[in-house]
């Protein structure tokens, strides 16, 4: 999980089997809270998922200001290449 | 005529309510409370003898206001009401429905607004209950956790804010996410205010024509089952919420005058 694209996909992946949703609602623009109805509970969710997979340091701050799914495949991508 | 006067009456009343609440909590609570609280004892015993002590304190007020004729009230089902360790999920009618939940649980806690602590005469008696605050949800969601396995009554309205007449019921989905992580039985209680009053979107001068009845109708305990191993717990909370969603919805059909 090195390019963008491969984060973006992994997450589509992840996200649609945790959150009940269709994997094509999940596009790069796609609000998190809007569009998604991913809730506050669902992201510590979601973050403890990706640092399984990454092996990486996640904390709740790195998203703090993530909006839409761009937003976390952005942070996602500058962590791993930390 | 007379119903006239009553009206005048029960605008003044409920005026004059408001008044008490403010003027009261802050005298009670921030004057008085502080001086004997050191007699209440420490953790848990001081924490459970303060909920009693708002419990009677907010019984004599809806009982003053039930005696000066601007509301009345019923509940359903009190028996029920005490079990320990319940995470207690109701609808939101009205601005009152929190004092009235509170003011027949002898051991009720709640979820403040964080921002209330910056008052000096909300913080001592949210620090005195153990109510919960905190701005980050796994903080708020490790507190409600431990107060249900203490054995407190934990109140949650999951619509997030009070319930617009009319309008479907849509749940947040924190309170099933409390209730499966802290394994805890789920009290369902419908809360009926008719004819509908204080709500979100009215001033307290917008009194209904006639006096008000609130009503709890408290349900049987829900026991959700334990989440399987390979299951997501996403996925259940999301069931859970359905879940209570179709429940409330019953209820209200059932219970509801609109």
């Amino acid at each position: 999980m090195k390019t963008q694209e491969e984060i973006f996909n992994t997450l589509k992946k992840i996200m649609s089997e945790m959150f009940e949703l269709a994997a094509d609602d999940i596009v790069p623009n796609a609000n998190l809270k809007d569009d998604l109805d991913i809730d506050s509970i669902d992201a510590v969710d979601l973050m403890v998922r990706l640092r399984d997979i990454t092996g990486k340091r996640i904390n709740p701050e790195d998203f703090k200001n993530a909006r839409t799914i761009q937003d976390v495949v952005d942070t996602v991508y500058r962590i791993n290449a930390a | 005529m007379l119903e006239r006067i009553n009206y005048y009456w029960r605008l003044f009343g409920t005026g004059l309510s408001f008044f008490v609440f403010g003027a009261a909590g802050v005298l009670f609570w921030g004057m008085l409370f502080p001086l004997f609280e050191r007699f209440l004892g420490t953790g848990i015993e001081k924490k459970r003898r303060s909920r009693f002590l708002m419990n009677r304190v907010f019984r004599i007020y809806m009982n003053f206001m039930r005696s000066i004729g601007i509301l009345d009230y019923e509940v359903h089902g009190a028996e029920r009401l005490d079990a320990a360790g319940r995470l207690i999920v109701a609808n939101h009618p009205c601005l009152l429905d929190i004092v009235f939940l509170i003011s027949h649980i002898k051991n009720a806690t709640c979820i403040v607004k964080p921002a209330l602590i910056a008052n000096p005469f909300m913080r001592i008696p949210i620090n005195a209950m153990g109510y919960i605050y905190a701005e980050d949800p796994e903080v708020v969601m490790n507190h409600c956790v431990e107060e249900l396995r203490e054995g407190g009554s934990l109140i949650v309205f999951p619509e997030g804010t009070r319930t617009t007449p009319g309008k479907p019921i849509k749940f947040q989905r924190g309170a099933a996410a409390i209730a499966l992580r802290a394994g805890a039985k789920i009290l369902p209680i419908t809360i009926d205010c008719s004819p509908t009053t204080l709500t979100k979107q009215e001033k307290w001068y917008q009194i209904p024509q006639k006096k008000f009845t609130l009503s709890l109708h408290v349900g049987d305990d829900i026991e959700l089952s334990p989440i399987p191993e390979d299951a997501e717990r996403s996925i259940e909370t999301r069931r859970v919420t359905r879940q209570l969603e179709n429940y409330f919805i019953e209820q209200l059909a059932r219970h509801g005058k609109f």
